[in-house]
């Protein structure tokens, strides 16, 4: 009998090792502890890449085009008013736990996300859905009010106050992924946990040890696991940059961003510099002017300063990672981007012009010009970009510049409360749309203008193109808007546009995703 | 002696008072608050999240449910962390930063004692300045030079140790030696410093006139007594220890609750703020307790009244 045992535990041991021999695992940096895995109240992108291989959405990006790609949704269609909006679901889709994915999920977490208890941060995104901000803002409205239905099992229909036609970029973000009522209402908070989760994406929480290391595994439930190569993503989530570069050396990583410290190495090294890719990222990076602080309220001055950013060097010699110059907000990759640098929009850097405009603007040769404050939150970086373009305008207008930082939080209270003349911020793409740039960030009415760049023409232009369908039409108000803010008015001067700069094993087929959410079930690993 | 341990432990509790109110009010005066971001938020989501964290009851209130709820082991939620309860924090990431400590400790008193013992007995020797050249390298390179250089020497090129990360016993041994030299050298030095201040009192050459042999002399009647003042740095290097290195946890990625007493106060996350902080004072006061205690111990003069 007992030998029976040990026969019997040395064949699970050799079928085990070798089924181990063939299992793919993708060694994954998740850079820090995901804050949560609860797509109704995630903001951050680590959370938002989990998510993304856990929950499916309506809609999916397309990470070459950006296009808008059919996930849960087949197909969607749009009332002739353009407010109401229809997607037909896949049946096949089903939990982790053999229950079918269903419309009235959808439904369900639309309205988990906009119920104020749940205190969801992303839930001013839906409130272009009928009644969603009056039950939101508890100003009356109900959950029954929202105007998000289930026609039937598979068929979700949305109506919104006003006609967007980048709706569907948003029904595909996390605030509006369906999710498991029934679990959610047994295990409340903790149904994120690995043993309480059920969830239908290409993937499937197996373990997570927080600030440790989460494991995810192909889900067998999921309705195209045939097409997923990568059986297991072992995420680590390792915050230090050069620790995370040592582990890739050390092949315990398949991924990493090198640190800066470490580029010229990395270029110069030929097995390095072959696995690095440079590849766009949806960011751009930016200073800005408080248009209402003298004697920043005068066009002139703040277009001499734009004109004295030398963009190019910044990149060579401070950045080093080939990012792109730009002249204009909305970064390239995202619909209503315009190329200031080609066509003429925006200041690039100038010298003469720029102390031209600042003669003109009654300070010849920067005389009787007030001392400046260029702020930035306390970071490494920051600073070295402060220090370069501080310089740069003491030495072209001659001015005198006073570069303070500020810890991130006492920072952006500052931002808001008493703007300095000259601030950094950047933006990141939460849908590849300039309705998310400019609109959500300089509408005179947003919180995050810090400019207080204040255009009844741009307004008035953004939220045309926001309402407008016919994307001809839109892109012409969004080359308006940008013409308007970035070169008549120079409310804010456009450095550069992110990339990603990547360092991956050759033995790893991947994609890159500008918007967060890597599709890891596109991925592959080749025997090595 | 019971009556001093108790004495001691009520004591906590106004230290405890103090303590949390301080943290309190300083927490909320520094300005921003959780809720601030890059994409600043409508003021109605704002509202929302403030009402779900009770942040729009007056400050007292907040200050006296915290306590209330301390009282009762419930630190709240974490507000960064949503997800997850405070508890939760401290009961998966403190048990990590407490055998890194432990660790680091056994290795700060097991080499930094004897080498300080070594260094007084043999004053003004080769072995005296060699350890004390040591012990002034383990002072002098702080942690985040001396992790990257044990990681670079034994993890990338003698292959001897992981890289990074947590789980098996091997995992500890470069973070710990990181985190422990520090501590070794400063244990060494004032071994050695206390160790020579003593062997000229009287008792010790009364001891030798007796005809004690040299090593128990040494061992029993100099170190015993040399040891007080170790002992009395001892405690709350201890406490600091137990309570976590963001550094050094950072470097190896490990998961303890070093990088939670910094990015807390980044985060504005204000019940880990708060247990963070009660937790290392807590930690501080009861080792300073033990350290009274052992001086009875080691000093048969000193008594607990």
């Amino acid at each position: 009998m007992k030998k029976i045992w040990v026969l019997g535990l040395i064949f699970t041991l050799v079928i085990g090792v070798l089924a181990v021999g063939q299992v793919k695992t993708l060694y994954w940096n998740l850079n820090t502890e995901p804050p949560s895995l609860d797509p109704n109240i995630s903001t951050d992108t680590t959370s938002i890449q989990v998510e993304q291989a856990l929950f499916l959405g309506l809609t999916d990006f397309d990470d070459a085009t950006m296009a808008v790609v059919p996930e849960l949704a087949t197909h969607w269609e749009n009332s002739e008013d353009g407010l109401t909006w229809t997607f037909y679901m896949r049946d096949d889709v089903v939990w982790t736990d053999g229950t079918p994915v269903t419309a009235q999920q959808v439904v369900y977490s639309v309205k988990r996300t906009l119920d104020p208890a749940t205190g969801s941060s992303y839930a001013f995104v839906l409130w272009i859905i009928e009644g969603a901000q009056a039950y939101n803002n508890d100003e009356g409205g109900t959950a029954d009010g929202v105007a998000v239905k289930a026609l039937d099992d598979y068929t979700v229909e949305f109506t919104l106050i006003q006609p967007a036609g980048y709706f569907p970029s948003i029904a595909g973000m996390w605030v509006c992924r369906p999710l498991p009522q029934t679990v959610i209402e047994e295990y409340g908070d903790a149904w994120t946990n690995a043993e309480n989760i059920v969830t239908n994406g290409a993937y499937e929480l197996g373990e997570w040890v927080h600030e440790d290391h989460m494991i995810l595994y192909k889900s067998a439930t999921y309705y195209d696991v045939a097409k997923v190569n990568i059986d297991q993503i072992y995420c680590y989530m390792i915050e230090e940059a050069s620790t995370a570069m040592t582990m890739y050396e050390a092949g315990n990583l398949d991924s990493t961003s090198p640190p800066l410290e470490d580029m010229d190495r990395v270029k110069a090294d030929p097995v390095l510099s072959a696995e690095l890719t440079i590849a766009p990222d949806l960011c751009t990076y930016y200073y800005g002017f408080n248009n209402e602080k003298p004697p920043f309220d005068n066009p002139l001055v703040r277009k001499a300063f734009a004109s004295a950013i030398d963009r190019q060097n910044l990149i060579d010699y401070v950045l080093k990672g080939e990012q792109k110059p730009a002249q204009t907000f909305v970064c390239p990759g995202i619909f209503g981007h315009v190329d200031g640098v080609a066509e003429g929009i925006g200041y690039p850097y100038n010298p003469e012009a720029a102390k031209q405009f600042l003669a003109d603007a009654g300070y010849p040769n920067g005389e009787g010009f007030p001392e400046v404050t260029l702020m930035h939150n306390t970071s490494e970086g920051h600073s070295k970009i402060a220090q370069f373009i501080g310089q740069s305008f003491m030495d072209t207008l001659n001015v005198k510049v006073n570069i303070v930082n500020q810890e991130w939080k006492v920072y952006l209270a500052t931002c808001r409360e008493d703007c300095p003349q000259i601030y950094r911020m950047g933006w990141c793409a939460d849908y590849p749309d300039a309705n998310n740039w400019v609109n959500e960030v300089f509408n005179s009415k947003s919180g995050s203008n810090y400019a207080n760049y204040n255009s009844p023409d741009f307004d008035a232009l953004i939220e045309q193109a926001a309402r407008e369908s016919d994307p001809a039409v839109r892109l012409d108000l969004y080359r308006q808007a940008e013409t308007l803010m970035c070169d008549t008015d120079a409310g804010i001067a456009p450095i550069y546009f992110y990339t990603i700069v990547n360092l991956t094993k050759p033995y790893v087929v991947r994609t890159f995703a500008p918007l967060g959410g890597e599709h890891w079930e596109q991925w592959d690993i080749l025997p090595h | 002696m019971f009556e001093f341990v108790v004495r001691r432990i009520l004591w906590v509790i106004p230290i405890i008072l103090v303590v949390s109110s301080i943290t309190f009010l300083l927490m909320h005066s520094i300005p921003g608050g959780p809720f601030d971001a890059e994409k600043a938020l409508p003021q109605a989501i704002i509202d929302n999240l403030n009402a779900k964290y009770h942040l729009d009851d007056p400050l007292w209130k907040q200050y006296v449910d915290y306590m209330w709820g301390f009282m009762r082991f419930d630190l709240g939620p974490s507000i960064a962390y949503r997800s997850r309860t405070v508890n939760d924090i401290l009961a998966q990431q403190w048990p990590v930063t407490g055998l890194l400590g432990l660790a680091s400790f056994g290795i700060a008193v097991f080499f930094g004692i004897p080498l300080g013992v070594i260094s007084a007995i043999k004053q003004n020797s080769l072995i005296d300045y060699g350890s004390m050249w040591i012990s002034m390298l383990g002072l002098s390179i702080p942690n985040m030079a001396m992790g990257p250089l044990l990681i670079w020497i034994f993890a990338l090129k003698l292959k001897w140790f992981p890289v990074a990360t947590w789980g098996t016993p091997i995992h500890i041994v470069l973070p710990a030696i990181t985190l422990g030299t520090a501590y070794m050298a400063m244990f060494a030095r004032m071994t050695r410093a206390s160790m020579l201040q003593v062997v000229r009192e009287e008792y010790i050459q009364t001891a030798r006139a007796k005809g004690v042999r040299e090593i128990w002399v040494m061992l029993k009647h100099t170190l015993r007594n040399a040891l007080i003042p170790v002992t009395t740095i001892a405690g709350p290097a201890f406490a600091g220890m137990m309570t976590g290195s963001m550094i050094v946890e950072r470097i190896f990625a490990i998961p303890g609750i070093g990088k939670y007493y910094v990015t807390s106060v980044g985060n504005r996350d204000y019940p880990v703020i708060m247990a963070t902080t009660l937790v290392f004072a807590l930690a501080v006061v009861f080792m300073n307790m033990l350290v009274d205690i052992s001086y009875g111990i080691l000093d048969p003069r000193i008594r607990y009244n």
